[in-house]
């Protein structure tokens, strides 16, 4: 980024907003998932009305703008090319307003997930998104990406607990999207907005929902000798009538690995695990407890456990939350997917990645949020082994075909992002991608605020991740992870 | 009102692309406007070139359903052709296993309820006219009945939606699992956008195990406040209720079959006159065991004056439900208002409608979804002194500035003549600017619902 421009930006976004060094942008290159690109500066957000100034200035520079929030995002969403500025809202952390009776919270979008519900614990509320980065991920970000997570199961993803945003528009128009009741006249603009991964606006101010601590909760870990009864499970369990909280299985090889990691307590025995939790009143609790372990007994469970405290509930928990770090310890690189596929069809994608990872001799280990079908399996190789790599990427693709072919979808809470932007076409029809690309043209027509994402403009490939950003938040007692 | 003269050759067109029994002369008016032609296709297809037509002929098309809430809105600019989703009544899939269902528009909601309900499953949702109504006119208008307390709308459990563009370009968003972040989100834009951006054809829903037991608890609180001190306290205690709704003592004259409303205007000199009841009800509805009902009859205590169960509880929803609908029924002049408030606001709202209402020689009646905040109010006229056109759009002018911040209130019904002096969908936080940037993007030509929407 040339020296003129750079001293313009720093007046407009203030000095001590920007930096231009090398080597403090180099920490800007990356993002969870596996692209690298150093941008031309980072630029803090501070308020609504400098990241406003900062994006007319952009957009009179014809300059690329990337919002970033904590960068754990999985798909290249916060990748930013060499002449683009990388715009964090990390330093806009505040919780502006706790509103308990009326059940929100308005955030900035730099605030840790895992801070508001700790913030709001104490009033028995807490934030129900719960991605596995939420020790570090950001809200602004989780709204970008609209983030899942296990517990998004019974209680919806970031969208469902969205009403109101403040954005900044690539123009720097600051503008209003819903409030804090419900619903509200005329098009949901804050619905379309949720999950644009950062190219329709920046948000500077989010109002979220908060829930309702459950006054009950039950942790169940089901153990199975073979894979197949475990997924045979997920389906019978959604047919029984009973909505967990949280439905996620863990494969064998996967809970070994995490096993040695983090001691979660689970049996390093097993060929697969399930970790069911329900919540609600304790009534319902009891009863949904005694109908899912009688449903797993009756799919061939070896055994199902049941968390006896908070520290145990915690821990099983920790090994879910941490498996990908994990897997990062036992192999030098692996890639992840975040297919969803029909929830039935869990038993026979398993077998069909069995399959796969046979054929190419890699190790994939399994975790997934099995009660919505968003796999994640992790396909271990070595990067130095050029066909390894080769390979990786051909097993990864059959899994996504296979995927597809059910009528699933090619991301259930990573996002498209950059990294599988030329997986689109097999989802959706050019009319349908040129339709999104008008929308995207009303808030964002040249294309400046993180161009290239989303929807494919030239075919690109990818591979190779590394281990996710570390931890900024500790869990405090009693808030649900 | 008159309509346009339409070019001759347009009935031959349009059958050219629909067949001849499908193009028909239909007098159904839509707020004193008549469509001059209307068309019934059965694809996606047929819908992209006739929408193309309209472009090129710069003809005013309003999509149809079932015609349940056709007249929301402001008066349509006039109406060329009228499209009618009603042959696209199929469901595609259903997999019982996998919980999610794909219709087409066209199909009533209560066809899919009652293939659901096969495998004792439902859409969680409750929307009026639910017997009658195509789920593409509920999710043009965002309808939402009393289940919008525990499950949230149509933009919860919508996960893809297809349609034709205004321009004629045939799309979809979303996909048929129950996770699916891959493109921008078309079902939030499509969900009330009221047939202003596109021609909604099919749409994909997850639904969900029907409780095997529910039952209603009505509670009787002697005043507004009171009402919601005690729905506050629902809602801070561990109870998860599916239902939760406030009912004013005139809106409950309308909860029966027929409504035994006391009409505003009945005047008996000989009669004693009784003190208005200031009586509210707070009716919840829970799922569960046994053991569950009774511990909700425990926590709700003393306020509990009846249990609803089997048919008479479904019977009580279905009139709540339908409670703008009765009130229609029996005032054709009556005004019909959504408002939307935070949880805490719902109070200042009833206290607006209270205010603004006598003011204006309305009587007040309201119910809703108070622990979400979606509340559906009726202003009631005085057949002895019927309200001028002028008198509703003062009357809601005098509401709307009684709301509290934040809140915003759309006049859902009132009589065609009244619309001509105010905005029927008043304010809304969201840009508007924006709202027609995303219009102009689907339909630049503006050939959908001219004039009725916000944009």
């Amino acid at each position: 980024m040339n020296s003129s421009i750079l001293r313009q930006l720093k007046k407009v976004a203030g000095k001590d907003a920007v930096l231009d060094r090398l080597e403090d942008r180099r920490l800007y290159e990356y993002d969870g998932g596996i692209d690298r690109s150093v941008p031309g500066a980072v630029v803090f957000g501070l308020n609504a009305e400098q990241i406003s100034r900062v994006m007319r200035f952009a957009n009179a520079n014809k300059i690329p703008v990337v919002p970033r929030g904590a960068g754990t995002g999985l798909s290249g969403g916060a990748i930013a090319e060499k002449e683009a500025i990388v715009l964090s809202t990390a330093r806009m952390n505040k919780i502006l307003e706790i509103d308990i009776p009326n059940q929100r919270a308005v955030v900035q979008p730099g605030v840790v997930n895992l801070e508001l519900s700790n913030a709001t614990v104490k009033y028995g509320f807490y934030y129900a998104p719960d991605p596995s980065s939420q020790k570090a991920c950001t809200i602004g970000g989780n709204v970008a990406e609209n983030s899942g997570g296990p517990h998004t199961l019974a209680l919806g993803v970031t969208v469902n607990h969205v009403t109101g945003l403040e954005v900044v528009l690539p123009n720097g128009r600051i503008v209003e999207l819903g409030g804090k009741t419900q619903d509200c006249c005329g098009l949901d603009l804050t619905g379309f907005f949720v999950g644009s991964e950062g190219t329709l606006g920046v948000t500077t101010e989010i109002t979220v929902r908060l829930t309702k601590l459950p006054e009950a909760v039950a942790t169940l870990l089901a153990i199975y000798d073979t894979v197949e009864d475990a997924a045979n499970t997920v389906v019978a369990i959604t047919q029984s009538g009973i909505t967990p909280a949280a439905l996620e299985m863990l494969d064998g090889w996967l809970l070994r690995a995490v096993e040695a990691a983090v001691h979660a307590g689970y049996p390093e025995d097993a060929a697969g695990v399930l970790l069911i939790e329900l919540e609600g009143m304790k009534e319902v609790v009891k009863e949904q407890a005694e109908a899912v372990r009688a449903v797993c007994m009756q799919q061939k469970a070896r055994d199902v456990k049941r968390a006896k405290d908070e520290a145990q509930r915690q821990a099983l928990w920790l090994g879910r939350k941490t498996a990908f770090g994990a897997v990062g310890r036992v192999s030098p690189s692996y890639y992840t997917q975040d297919g969803v596929i029909p929830r039935t069809k869990v038993p026979a994608t398993l077998a069909e990645i069995g399959r796969i990872s046979q054929k190419y001799g890699l190790q994939i280990g399994n975790v997934f949020h099995a009660g919505d079908g968003n796999l994640h399996p992790l396909i271990l190789f070595d990067a130095r082994d050029p066909k390894q790599t080769a390979d990786s990427r051909k097993a990864s693709h059959e899994i996504m075909d296979f995927v597809l072919k059910l009528g699933g979808s090619i991301t259930g809470e990573h996002g498209v992002g950059s990294e599988k932007i030329d997986l689109m076409p097999f989802m959706f029809t050019e009319d349908d991608l040129n339709t999104m690309v008008r929308l995207r043209n009303v808030f964002n027509p040249d294309s400046l605020l993180n161009p290239h994402k989303i929807i494919p403009e030239t075919r690109m490939c990818r591979e190779i991740t590394g281990p996710l950003p570390k931890a900024k938040v500790e869990p405090v007692q009693g808030v649900p992870v | 009102m008159t309509t346009l003269a339409i070019p001759t050759s347009l009935d031959r067109d349009l059958a050219a692309i629909v067949g001849d029994t499908h193009v028909t002369q239909d007098h159904t008016e839509i707020n004193g406007i008549t469509p001059a032609l209307s068309v019934s296709p059965a694809s996606p297809e047929e819908i992209a070139a006739i929408l193309r037509l309209a472009n090129e002929r710069d003809l005013v098309v309003a999509p149809s359903g079932e015609f349940t809430r056709q007249q929301v809105g402001g008066i349509p600019e006039r109406i060329d052709v009228l499209l009618r989703t009603e042959r696209l009544n199929q469901i595609r899939n259903y997999d019982p296993g996998d919980l999610t269902v794909s219709v087409g528009a066209g199909i009533r909601l209560a066809d899919v309820q009652s293939a659901l309900g096969e495998h004792q499953q439902w859409l969680p949702y409750d929307p009026p006219h639910q017997k009658t109504a195509s789920i593409g006119g509920l999710l043009a208008t965002a309808a939402f009945g009393p289940l919008k307390s525990g499950f949230g709308g149509l933009r919860d459990f919508c996960i893809g939606i297809q349609f034709v563009s205004g321009e004629g370009t045939i799309a979809k968003g979303g996909g048929r699992v129950v996770k699916n972040v891959a493109g921008y989100d078309l079902m939030k834009l499509m969900i009330g956008s009221y047939g202003s951006l596109a021609v909604i054809t099919g749409a994909n829903f997850k639904v969900f195990p029907r409780p095997r037991q529910t039952r209603t608890f009505v509670c009787s609180l002697s005043s507004l406040k009171d009402a919601i001190a005690f729905r506050n306290q629902v809602l801070r205690s561990p109870l998860t209720p599916i239902c939760v709704e406030l009912v004013s003592s005139r809106a409950l004259e309308y909860l029966c079959d027929p409504p035994v409303a006391h009409d505003p205007g009945e005047y008996v000199p000989t009669k004693p006159v009784s003190a208005p009841s200031t009586e509210w009800q707070l009716a919840v509805r829970v799922s569960g065991s046994d053991n569950v009902l009774a511990r909700c009859r425990k926590e709700l205590g003393s306020p509990v004056v009846r249990e609803l169960e089997g048919d008479s509880e479904s019977e009580f929803w279905s009139w709540v439900s339908q409670f703008e609908f009765s009130v229609l029924d029996r005032h054709r002049n009556a005004m019909i208002v959504y408002a939307h408030s935070t949880i805490q606001n719902v109070e200042a709202v009833a206290q607006a409608l209270e205010r603004s209402a006598l003011d204006y020689n309305f009587f007040p009646a309201m119910l809703g979804r108070v622990a979400t905040g979606n509340l559906v109010l009726a202003f009631l006229p005085l057949p002895v002194d019927p309200p001028a056109a002028m008198q509703y759009a003062n009357c809601a002018s005098a509401f709307r500035a009684l709301l509290p911040a934040g809140c915003s209130a759309m006049v859902t019904q009132c009589p065609k003549e009244a619309k001509a002096y105010f905005d029927v969908w008043g304010s809304t936080p969201t840009d508007i600017e924006l709202m027609r940037g995303v219009k102009r993007a689907l339909d630049p030509k503006k050939i959908l619902n001219r004039g009725r929407f916000i944009v």
